[in-house]
């Protein structure tokens, strides 16, 4: 806490400092005005004085370009949140190769400086670096790329072993299809509530890929206006809280849970073999493509990766997909994200309404699968019981809800590890994010 | 502030958005739904043959209930087992030891003869 005091001192420290060369800068103008004019009508300046006056005038325009002079309270507002993320990834390691390079990216992104000047810096300005590094973001051409290296990393074994806990995951994205209802209650339109919704499917790739189809800033509607750019606030929602898993899932799973079913203890998962871990890419996505070809750009990537790595004769390939590759399109697209939170553009009421839909999409998310897994345990045996907490792995936060179900496990018992079988229900959350993105963008596109 | 601001409008929600939210939730639930009766099934089409195989060679008569996979905290002992076995194995060695000589190829980075002063 010291730290982050010392870092809110240093920001109220330039806050003040660059309202004070502003009031300078404001006083010399108006002596520059009054020179000038003396000057003009005098007509009897010296060589000294015009090199002096435009000394001064080189000066003034330094400061007109300089960040001092165009900070207003919201760069730096967004310029702490920037350190804030920084500082959770450092000190409590909530995702930190995703809040590292969204934090950077905050604090590039809200840099101040004379908008309209033409020198392309920002991210929203045509021609400049960060705009053509934002391509990928609202183009939809990012998120595919981090779901091949998803795939080529992500072990399906648990899924595969026990494929009843693949509704657990399906169950979860009920918050995905209650918050587009909340948010078009709240007045937001179709396209824009649908893309706001899916940030309770916890996915954050799958997020940007929605709303850069559907909340682009771009899209006419029926009525002839454009549907809001919301790019920005819905990718920050969704990784800010895919980063807060630890912290926003804990209580609502002890709220639902007795202590009872926290230790009730899942059969081990069995031993798959190599035929079924190569078939089921194959069958995945022939099964999800037919049902929602919307969503072939995510799930056609997901699967491809996974055949990648269970083929067992692409391994170059696979370990491309699964290291370089995915770091290289976090990298980017971590710190592009962060940058298209200029002040200007995401200090808005609808990116806080955003940030509240959220929480609430992400809270239901996660009690859905906890409430569902209790609902599977009426009909199951009693030697054959899922582990509630196993539920709130449905949300397709991976493998972060899966460490969390596993620590809650071991809380209430030292010796019960539910991690592999908490692995299920998450990529089944990421096939079933996937699908209600889809379904979502053929119905509201 | 933000909450003042917070206005709802219930009536928003027409028919097409209601149809949206519960037929797409329907639709990823089946999608899921059908990817768990497959999968479910595919170890038991796999296993057929085995089975078969297995009985046609009689070497083990199997219920319809056993399930032939073996269970993770089987195969983890097994290869515990097996790790410790093959750490606690030596090298075979001949006993008979020898001086031999040793022949060093000629090369100019190591030889002697550069690193003599006259």
């Amino acid at each position: 806490m010291k730290r982050l005091f010392t870092i809110i001192g240093i920001i109220a420290i330039l806050f003040y400092i660059s309202t004070a060369f502003i009031n300078v800068d404001k006083q010399e103008n108006s002596n520059n005005e009054k020179e000038t004019t003396e000057v003009v009508s005098e007509k009897s300046s010296t060589q000294d004085t015009q090199s002096e006056s435009a000394a001064r005038k080189g000066i003034s325009r330094f400061f007109d370009y300089s960040g001092f002079r165009n900070a207003t309270p919201g760069h730096l507002l967004m310029l702490l949140v920037g350190l804030f993320f920084i500082f959770l990834a450092i000190k409590y390691d909530y995702e930190p190769l995703l809040l590292i390079p969204i934090g950077v990216g905050i604090l590039i992104g809200n840099i101040p400086f004379m908008l309209n000047a033409g020198l392309k810096l920002g991210i929203y300005e045509e021609g400049s670096v960060m705009s053509y590094l934002y391509f990928g973001v609202t183009q939809g051409i990012y998120p595919p790329l981090i779901f091949l290296g998803i795939g080529a990393m992500t072990d399906f074994s648990s899924l595969i072993s026990n494929p009843r806990l693949m509704l657990l995951g399906a169950a979860a994205q009920v918050g995905i299809f209650l918050t587009f209802l909340g948010a078009l209650i709240l007045g937001f339109r179709a396209p824009e509530a649908g893309a706001i919704g899916i940030i309770g499917g916890a996915d954050g790739p799958t997020a940007i890929f929605l709303s850069s189809k559907l909340a682009n800033g771009i899209n006419i509607l029926p009525d002839g206006t454009t549907v809001k750019n919301l790019i920005g606030p819905i990718a920050i929602a969704a990784y800010s809280y895919m980063a807060l898993v630890p912290v926003i899932q804990p209580p609502i799973m002890k709220l639902l849970t007795t202590k009872k079913e926290r230790i009730i203890r899942m059969k081990p998962p069995r031993t798959v073999s190599k035929l079924e871990k190569m078939l089921f890419p194959i069958i995945g996505l022939l099964l999800t493509a037919f049902i929602s070809p919307s969503s072939l750009p995510l799930l056609g990537m997901l699967f491809f990766g996974n055949i990648l790595k269970e083929s067992g004769v692409t391994k170059r390939l696979a370990d491309t997909a699964r290291t370089s590759l995915i770091d290289i399109v976090t990298i980017i697209l971590g710190l592009t994200i962060g940058a298209s939170t200029q002040a200007d553009v995401f200090l808005t009421e609808q990116s806080m309404l955003i940030f509240i839909l959220g929480a609430i999409s992400f809270m239901i998310a996660t009690a859905g699968g906890i409430i569902f897994a209790k609902v599977m345990n009426l009909f199951l045996a009693n030697d054959n019981k899922i582990n509630p907490l196993v539920g709130a792995a449905g949300v397709s936060a991976v493998p972060d809800s899966a460490r969390v179900v596993q620590n809650e496990g071991l809380k209430a018992d030292p010796s019960n590890h539910l991690l592999m079988h908490a692995m299920a229900p998450n990529v089944a959350g990421v096939i079933g994010s996937a699908v209600a993105a889809g379904i979502l963008l053929s119905f509201l596109l | 502030m933000i909450i003042n601001t917070i206005s709802f409008d219930f009536s928003a929600i027409t028919g097409f958005e209601i149809i949206v939210a519960v037929v797409g939730y329907v639709i990823v639930f089946s999608a899921l739904v059908i990817m768990y009766y497959v999968y479910n099934n595919i170890p038991k089409l796999i296993n057929i043959k085995i089975r078969q195989r297995l009985e046609k060679e009689g070497k083990y008569k199997i219920s319809e209930n056993e399930e032939l996979h073996i269970p993770g905290d089987v195969n983890a002992a097994i290869s515990m087992a097996l790790y410790l076995y093959f750490n606690e194995l030596h090298d075979k060695e001949s006993n008979i030891i020898t001086i031999k000589k040793v022949s060093k190829q000629y090369s100019p980075w190591s030889s002697k003869i550069y690193g003599l002063n006259e």
